[in-house]
């Protein structure tokens, strides 16, 4: 009897294996996302190690460490000594001050196998005072071949003379780099140390001999080989790989957590339509042991095809797209064959599918052998849920708003000094975690209620629409499972999208700040001659905005004659006007209003607002030296101030105040976009600056785009992992249709028998399994828009809350337009089944 | 009794000429329907009889044209519904005819109430509120309007077809063993008003059944075997249905 009662389930499943592939498609999906993660992160981590440009490859023995005392540049003249050594290279560093801005000098020897440049023009420098730069960095401080300037930097504390004498390139070009053989840069810097030699060994010599003699010669210095260091460099890179891939990690296992839940529930739905076939062979005496027994073989049996077909295509992917990309010109590395691991990633499938089953298995073995004799429609799904799950599911959905409630009890406070976000932030996840569950639970009970507000405008446009919303609402068990998964990935990529926008405006606000326009120019301490602000604003077509400002940082608050706060050197003051600048023109405030400002009325910083206990709308004394004036606060400002001034005053306060009227910096906006724009202007300031000494340009774009590009990036990264979910939320609706479609044959038959037209049938599917999609976008956003608020206000960044109404609109849009798409298929496919046949159909 | 009547398609409600339904081709090919014509007359109550497999199911899709002959015409009122797109025909179902099955009538997911009048919903007509009201009297489902099939009985399920085949005032009302899983007491009700619909609304009636005492209510059996017109009975009552079905038997 077992046998049999098993042959005929695993038959019917091997006889179809169409379906059987349907019914575990989200398991396909899963093991094809981690066992394509699992190959990822291989190609990423050998690109990494094989593209690593740090030590070069040659170096056989690198002397000195991070963490311990450096070589001595007496060191470095021993260790050239040692008989054996074809070459040493002493690798050193200095952060250089130049009238133009700032340089990193950096120790290479500029030609043979330990140099890590490339000269292209000019020469390469041997005499200190003597310098290579790299291409950015001769544009950004207009420095060419033959160019001398002066700085300071390293030991050396009064400026001496540096000559560019020839132009370099590198692997990793920043902008401000400069390079020099390491006698040059001792000499020029007066270094005592290095960071430490590189050492190649002659051909004739015993590594481990020079080895020895070097550690004689140097006593105390740790000697690693270079294939060591190339190690640990390429260990380090590859952590950072591992240390991304454990976020990418969690991102996946939410993933396979939804499909688990979509295999449960297309299993129900399956196991629905076989339910007179199972009641029969009750009826004949099968067991309810049997029964079960037989729906989890065929869960494993399903869950064994997905998991081999999910890990043979990742792996096919895995090497044909590093083999594609290499073809492209992208040295890209291929994946190893990790045998292991796609064994494990099968296993895995088979256990979860097997669990994913039992709960289905479970319920259908429960049918009572009288249903085989009830006629097919009759059976109808159940439409509510056990008191078991009810008190379950409650229980779990007050853990969810007990640990919310917590979560916003432990929300920063305003002025709160010290916050630490891991509580609260554990404490939301923590709730998130128990209110989906409490989602999967409940789920069936919430189906109607939603649906009679989703489904309203639905309702109304006919018969097809209200029986369209019919089919959905007499089924809230298969209704809820679907919807549960859109939800799921409804909230996290809507609590992505918030939480990227609230990111974006706090780094907007941010770089409004620290960056508010292209570039400054500054007196580095002293004013700028008049000329060079009037030859900027007379470069109209290279500079788009030109804006002087004075700055001076002793600038102190007053209550009668009683000093306020605690800092002994003053506030740092400025009169640069907020509103001329784009960037700063709509900054947000936490207190008052920026459009007060004037004579006689300042603006604070937070953090000079708390330092002096101000408000928006005290008053108070503004004192620089003995001169005085009263003015009036208008504004806090909610976090640092432009140019990190801590005060904003007026022009005239600051005449009032004896402040002289030389500018002591500018600000410019290039005209031109990109690249291209943002050189002109660097050219037009630096002639503006032309000849006056200790001027200084910095190109803060630069900065602005790295930010940008980072949030961004970061952004992006997190709405791909979470469309992960997605995918299989989406597969879930269309398998789930496609198999409802099956087992709801007869009911097809019989609307096209008493006159629904093909079309009509066609549009009624589809719309239903739309109707999943609009079911779970909906929840999702009501869970995911607060909870993204709360994560958002856990993190304690001051980031601002931010409802982006468009995105979130087109996310829905778009979730309920994949989730309709989904059903097209199975939709087109019952709209060509003949009725006759439909109604014959054994249901 | 004569083998083959005429058929009087000029005046019947429905009629098929030269039908031929062959089902699959080669070796395995079937002749379900083997050259029928037959006519059923307006505001008359026919049943189709015949041994299982002789071909009547078959005859009643494609006159309803829920399926397509080989060959020969099928005639609604005149309509030819012969070689028509599955568009025109699915209107001409919606719009003209009713049906009962022998079971699977129901949506299960629609109330009783919702189930009767969803032809007309599909149609994007109103229901004719007297007639539904009447219906839904004399079928004695007042109060189960608002229960799921789920929720009722075999008998009511059926009585509840019912009232969805004859709220349309459909042209023609095809019933396949509409009493097939009743027991008497609820057969003879399904069957009092299908002859009912007939006597006081005009309906015109085609019911398949195996059934002699079904058979004697109709005004007219018609006979298949082999999907060949085996003969008519008028005026049929239990021992005439009974002796043509025997005597039927013995020939083949
Ligand atoms: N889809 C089909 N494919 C092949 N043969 C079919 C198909 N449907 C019916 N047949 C055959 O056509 C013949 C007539 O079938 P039909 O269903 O019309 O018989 P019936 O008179 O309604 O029988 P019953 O009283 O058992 O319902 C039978 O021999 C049957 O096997
Ligand atoms: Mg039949």
């Amino acid at each position: 009897m077992r046998a049999t009662v098993l042959r005929t389930q695993t038959a019917a499943a091997a006889r179809r294996p169409g379906r059987l592939i349907l019914t575990g498609l989200a398991i396909l999906v899963a093991s094809f996302v981690v066992f394509g993660t699992v190959l990822v992160q291989q190609i990423t981590e050998r690109t990494v190690r094989d593209n690593l440009s740090g030590t070069p490859a040659v170096t056989d023995l690198v002397i000195g460490s991070p963490g311990e005392p450096p070589p001595t540049v007496a060191d470095v003249r021993q260790i050239r000594a040692v008989p054996g050594v074809a070459e040493a290279v002493a690798r050193a560093s200095a952060g250089i001050s130049v009238g133009e801005g700032y340089l990193n000098l950096q120790a290479d020897p500029g030609t043979g196998p330990l140099s890590t440049v490339r000269l292209i023009e000019g020469s390469y420098p041997d005499q200190p005072g003597e310098i290579a730069v790299t291409p950015r960095t001769a544009e950004r401080l207009g420095l060419s071949v033959g160019t001398t300037t002066s700085g300071t930097g390293g030991e050396l504390t009064a400026p001496a003379a540096l000559t560019v004498t020839g132009v370099v390139e590198t692997a990793a070009d920043a902008g401000y780099d400069a390079y020099a053989p390491d006698s040059a840069v001792i000499a020029w810097a007066r270094l005592t140390g290095v960071e430490r030699v590189d050492l190649r060994v002659s051909a004739d010599a015993s590594t481990e001999v020079v080895r020895q003699r070097v550690s004689a010669a140097v006593a105390g210095q740790p000697i690693r080989s270079g294939a060591e260091v190339r190690e640990a460099e390429a260990n380090a890179a590859a952590e950072e790989v591992g240390r991304l891939f454990i976020l990418v990690g969690m991102f996946v296992s939410i993933a396979v957590v939804a499909a688990a839940l979509v295999v449960t529930s297309t299993f129900r739905i399956v196991f629905a339509q076989r339910m007179r076939q199972l009641a029969l062979l009750r009826a004949v005496g099968a067991s309810r042991g049997t029964l079960v027994r037989a729906l989890t073989a065929e869960g494993a049996l399903t869950g064994l095809v997905a998991g081999v077909v999910g890990v043979v295509s990742a792996l096919a992917l895995g090497y044909a797209l590093p083999a594609v990309l290499r073809a492209t010109g992208r040295a890209v590395s291929a994946p190893g064959l990790p045998l292991a691991t796609a064994v494990l990633v099968v296993i895995g499938a088979v256990v979860l599918t097997v669990l994913a089953v039992l709960a289905p298995a479970l319920s259908a073995a429960r049918v009572s052998p009288l249903e085989a004799l009830r006629t097919a429609s009759t059976t109808a799904g159940r439409r509510g849920i056990g008191v078991l799950r009810l008190v379950g599911g409650l229980i779990l959905a007050i853990g969810a708003v007990l640990a919310a409630v917590a979560t916003i009890s432990q929300l920063p406070k305003p002025d709160q000094s010290s916050y630490d976000p891991a509580m609260p932030l554990l404490l939301l996840v923590g709730s998130g975690a128990l209110a989906f569950f409490a989602l999967v639970a409940l789920g069936p009970l919430l189906v109607r209620p939603v649906l009679a507000v989703v489904g309203w405008p639905l309702r109304q446009l006919g018969p097809l629409g209200r029986m369209s919303v019919g089919g959905i609402g007499g089924a809230p068990r298969r209704a809820a499972a679907v919807s549960v998964v859109v939800a799921l990935g409804t909230t996290l990529i809507s609590g992505v999208v918030i939480g990227g926008t609230s990111l974006q405006v706090l780094a907007d606000r941010e770089m409004a700040l620290a960056a508010p326009t292209d570039f400054e120019v500054t007196g580095n301490g002293a004013t700028l001659p008049p000329a060079v602000v009037s030859r900027a604003e007379a470069a109209h077509g290279a500079l788009a905005r030109v804006v002087p400002y004075r700055k001076v940082d002793d600038a102190t608050l007053l209550r009668g004659a009683d000093r306020l706060g605690a800092v002994e050197s003053g506030y740092p003051m400025s009169d640069l006007d907020v509103a001329v600048l784009p960037s700063t023109g709509d900054l947000d405030v936490a207190q008052g209003s920026l459009d007060d400002r004037g004579p006689g009325r300042i603006v604070l910083n937070s953090w000079v607002a708390r330092d002096a206990g101000l408000r928006a709308g005290d008053t108070a004394t503004l004192a620089v030296a003995t001169r005085r004036v009263d003015v009036r606060v208008v504004a806090v400002l909610p976090g640092d101030g432009p140019l990190h001034a801590g005060i904003l005053a007026d022009p005239a306060d600051l005449d009032r105040l004896g402040v002289p009227s030389a500018y002591t910096g500018l600000l410019a906006d290039a005209a031109g976009a990109g690249e291209d724009g943002r050189t002109a202007g660097v050219r037009a300031l630096r002639q503006a600056i032309a000849g006056s000494d200790g001027v200084g340009l910095t190109v803060l774009a630069d900065e602005r785009d790295r930010n940008d590009a980072l949030v961004r990036t970061l952004v992006w990264i997190a709405v791909g992992l979470v469309s992960l979910t997605v995918l299989i939320a989406v597969v879930g609706v269309g398998s789930t249709t496609a198999l409802s479609v099956v087992e709801r044959v007869r009911e097809s038959g019989l609307l096209r028998a008493i006159g629904l037209s093909r079309t009509g049938l066609r549009t009624m599917l589809t719309v239903e399994s739309g109707l999943y999609g609009l079911i779970g976008a909906s929840i999702g956003l009501v869970l995911g828009v607060p909870y993204a608020w709360l994560a958002v206000q856990a993190l304690g960044i001051a980031a601002p809350l931010t409802a982006p109404l468009l995105p979130l609109a087109g996310l829905f849009v778009v979730l309920v337009g994949l989730t309709a798409l989904a059903g097209v298929l199975p939709a087109r496919r019952a709209s060509r089944v003949s009725p006759v046949v439909a109604l014959g159909t054994d249901g | 009794m004569t083998t083959h009547a005429p058929p009087q398609t000029s005046h019947a409600a429905v009629a098929a000429v030269d039908l031929v339904k062959v089902y699959g081709s080669g070796e395995t090919a079937v002749r379900a329907l083997d050259g029928v014509s037959v006519g059923f007359g307006r505001a008359e109550f026919t049943a189709i009889m015949g041994s299982s497999g002789s071909g009547k199911s078959t005859l009643m899709h494609c006159l309803a044209g829920l399926d397509t002959a080989t060959s020969g015409r099928v005639l609604l009122g005149g309509t030819e519904l012969t070689g028509r797109s599955d568009r025109t025909l699915t209107r001409v179902r919606r719009e003209r005819i009713g049906f009962v099955f022998q079971s699977f009538n129901l949506l299960p997911q629609l109330t009783a109430a919702q189930n009767i009048t969803l032809p007309l919903d599909l149609a994007g007509r109103r229901p004719d509120a007297d007639l539904l009201a009447h219906l839904v009297r004399v079928l004695g489902l007042g109060d189960r309007l608002n229960h799921r099939p789920s929720e009722l009985s075999g008998g009511q399920q059926q009585r509840v077809a019912l009232a969805r085949a004859l709220v349309a005032r459909p042209e023609v009302v095809f019933a396949d063993e509409p009493t097939g899983n009743l027991d008497s007491r609820s057969g003879a009700e399904v069957l009092t008003i299908l002859r009912d619909s007939v006597r006081d609304l005009g309906q015109t009636v085609v019911m398949v059944t195996h059934d002699p005492i079904a058979a004697a209510y109709a005004d007219r059996v018609v006979l298949l075997a082999d999907g060949r017109l085996a003969g008519e009975i008028d005026k049929p009552d239990q021992v005439s249905v009974t002796d043509a079905l025997r005597e039927l038997a013995a020939r083949a």
